[in-house]
């Protein structure tokens, strides 16, 4: 119970999804909506391998499946937010709202990306920070050390 | 919002759900921004939404999922139903087709959801009296016969939107209180947020009285 970025799919969906792919797939037969669905369901993974699958199957849509072209752009950059690929995401919500300025879920989707990266930057410094401390107090004692050999 | 202990209580899901072009999205619009949105393209997907708000004098915030109702999104959008604790179905007053469809949305929504599940009915554009093609009576008839709560909405004009959205609440929150909803049930759609001390819940009293007289 989060938000776009963070809920999960259910591994029974994904599962399900990803049967009737590769059934289509061994067929030599995928259709848009089978691989629109699976690559759904991967971009909501909590694997970072398989939201990088939906990515690729997003990217093979977008090219070849004029029809569904405003899902897969709000897909594919919510794939790439999630394995934390901002640029890449921002650059698929620029091209959408090139199409469709006002369109109020992906500017919504802009935001909470940027939130993202926001709270990312901070944890990412808090981190840095963390290492400096860790590594000032090893020199410490390694001094205090010294200092009670001599 | 700073950071420390949560300023809500709890947490409840809610799904909005319904045929493409009832207004499902302008509701959730409506409800968490107070704005109407006149020019509203088809959602992808799901939306997502939250706003707090109070509930006997606890604040629950409420996480709101709002699906695509174009039928491409719905084999995908059904895995949202799970775990919601409150269901908005909505129809549009003035095109019929989208209330006799009623019936296969209660369908996925009892299949797909729990026993304690909230349905709330919604008749949207009711600011559109010229171009009804629902009467209120028959849908009322429906809700009754299907223990749903019912009523005639506008996102347009807001009409009974807070209503429709803050009821499912009040419905929710009686459940939890009657013991009926287990909070910890994993798909109870409501999670409690027993964070700020001193202020607990009634859930949560016993637990810290039988803490302090540990002490």
């Amino acid at each position: 119970m989060d938000d776009v970025l963070t809920e999960t799919v259910p591994t029974d969906d994904l599962k399900r999804f990803e049967k009737v792919y590769h059934e289509q797939l061994y067929k030599n037969d995928v259709t848009p909506k089978a691989q629109f669905e699976y690559a759904w369901c991967l971009v909501r993974s909590k694997y970072p391998a398989d939201i990088k699958k939906g990515i690729v199957l997003l990217q093979e849509l977008y090219k070849s499946h004029d029809e569904g072209q405003r899902d897969y752009l709000y897909y594919l950059a919510i794939g790439n937010a999630r394995i934390k690929e901002y640029s890449k995401a921002l650059s698929y919500v620029r091209a959408f709202l090139s199409i469709e300025p006002g369109n109020q879920q992906v500017i919504s989707l802009e935001s909470t990306i940027k939130k993202k990266m926001d709270k990312e930057g901070l944890v990412g410094m808090a981190m840095a920070g963390g290492v400096v401390l860790a590594v000032g107090a090893l020199v410490g004692l390694g001094m205090a050390v010294a200092s009670k050999k001599s | 919002m700073s950071a420390g202990p949560y300023n809500y209580s709890y947490i409840f899901k809610y799904i909005i759900i319904g045929d493409m072009g009832v207004g499902k999205s302008c509701l959730l619009h409506q409800f968490t921004e107070k704005k109407f949105m006149s020019d509203c393209p088809h959602t992808i997907g799901v939306e997502f939404g939250t706003r707090i708000i109070e509930v006997a004098g606890k604040k629950i915030k409420l996480q709101i999922w709002d699906t695509a109702g174009q039928e491409r999104f719905r084999a995908v959008t059904r895995s949202y139903y799970r775990g919601a604790a409150g269901a908005l179905m909505v129809y549009d007053i003035t095109r019929r087709s989208t209330y006799n469809h009623l019936s296969s949305w209660l369908t996925d929504t009892r299949n797909l959801t729990n026993p304690n599940t909230v349905i709330f009915l919604i008749g949207n554009k009711c600011d559109l009296e010229g171009q009804r093609d629902v009467t209120y009576e028959e849908a009322k008839q429906f809700a009754d016969e299907n223990g749903l709560m019912f009523v005639e909405a506008s996102a347009k004009t807001g009409q009974n939107v807070e209503e429709a959205f803050l009821e499912t609440a009040r419905k929710i929150y009686q459940s939890i209180q009657d013991g009926r909803l287990d909070l910890y049930a994993a798909d109870s759609g409501v999670q409690h947020k027993p964070s700020q001390p001193g202020r607990n819940t009634l859930t949560n009293d016993q637990q810290s009285n039988k803490d302090n007289c540990a002490c």
